[in-house]
């Protein structure tokens, strides 16, 4: 009997402990996390993010003219970002982004999708 | 050819060696002020008139590039200037500018095609070399104002990435044989 109970309690408290674990992976592993790239002094920064597949990248201009973010593959193009202004973007396919901005061709960055 | 490239250099130059102050004084903060504004405009003014008038893309690409980008840069010079109550004090050099930009508009009116891209960029690479020198030797290190000296120090990087430009443009037109 006593046993029984003790039992049913731990696979209680089991359920429960996987439960809060699947709540806190899917806090951290899922869609919704939001890397920022700013872009200033004629530079992407960083030059070179690693994402997961789902997660969303901001690119901040906080320079005093506008810029592109523009793979090259041209799987994403922002069009003009104005200064002050920002671009967001889903990342969607796994793979190696190299982009530009086609304003300014000295300026260039990657994103790696995982 | 002796092109108005190498007059606007030459100002420069004279400037960043201190040529145009009076001895031991750099230029004060309102100076400094009319020097970036005119520094500025005469390179948008130029990128309007190869706007219009080249006929290779990469040029007109790169002219419209100095229009909006030197006009972002005026636009929060005058923005801190305002702010700061400083009045831009035309001295010898942004007067110097001033002629300079006129003398490379003269002449490029003058020219048509390749003869034009050549001489329009020639000039953007001179003008931006001495800019950089002059930014660097003589505007940064005599600012007195620290939001003025922060402006100078943020916009150098553009006219640095504006020179590489240029240089590649330059790199391609002596290849086509412009």
């Amino acid at each position: 009997m006593a046993r029984r109970q003790i039992l049913k309690r731990g696979v209680r408290l089991a359920a429960g402990a996987l439960i809060a674990l699947g709540l806190v992976a899917s806090a951290t592993a899922g869609p919704g996390r939001t890397h920022t790239v700013t872009i200033e002094n004629m530079q992407f920064n960083p030059p070179e993010l690693t994402v997961r597949r789902g997660d969303r990248i901001v690119w901040v201009n906080k320079d005093l003219f506008p810029h592109t973010v523009t793979a090259t593959s041209k799987t994403f193009d922002s069009g003009s970002i104005a200064a002050n202004a920002s671009w967001r973007y889903v990342a969607a396919k796994r793979g190696d982004y190299a982009y530009v901005c086609t304003f300014h061709p000295t300026m260039k960055g990657k994103i790696t999708v995982q | 050819m002796k092109t108005p490239a190498i007059c606007i250099a030459a100002t420069l130059i004279s400037l960043s060696a201190g040529a145009a102050w009076a001895q031991g004084a750099g230029p004060t903060d309102p100076q400094i002020a009319a020097i970036v504004v005119t520094a500025n405009q005469v390179d948008i003014d130029a990128g309007k008139l190869a706007k219009s008038s080249s006929k290779t893309k990469s040029v007109r690409e790169f002219a419209e590039r100095m229009i909006t980008d030197h006009t972002g840069v005026n636009k929060s010079a005058t923005e801190l200037v305002t702010k700061l109550h400083v009045t831009p004090e035309a001295n010898p050099t942004s007067e110097s500018l001033q002629k300079g930009g006129d003398e490379n508009l003269a002449a490029l009116k003058k020219l048509h095609g390749g003869a034009f891209d050549k001489a329009y960029i020639d000039h953007e690479v001179a003008y931006h070399e001495a800019v950089l020198k002059a930014v660097d030797t003589t505007l940064i290190p005599n600012a007195k104002n620290a939001e003025l000296k922060a402006l100078l120090v943020k916009v150098r990087p553009a006219f640095e990435a504006h020179l590489e430009h240029a240089k590649k443009i330059q790199a391609t037109l002596s290849k086509s044989g412009a």
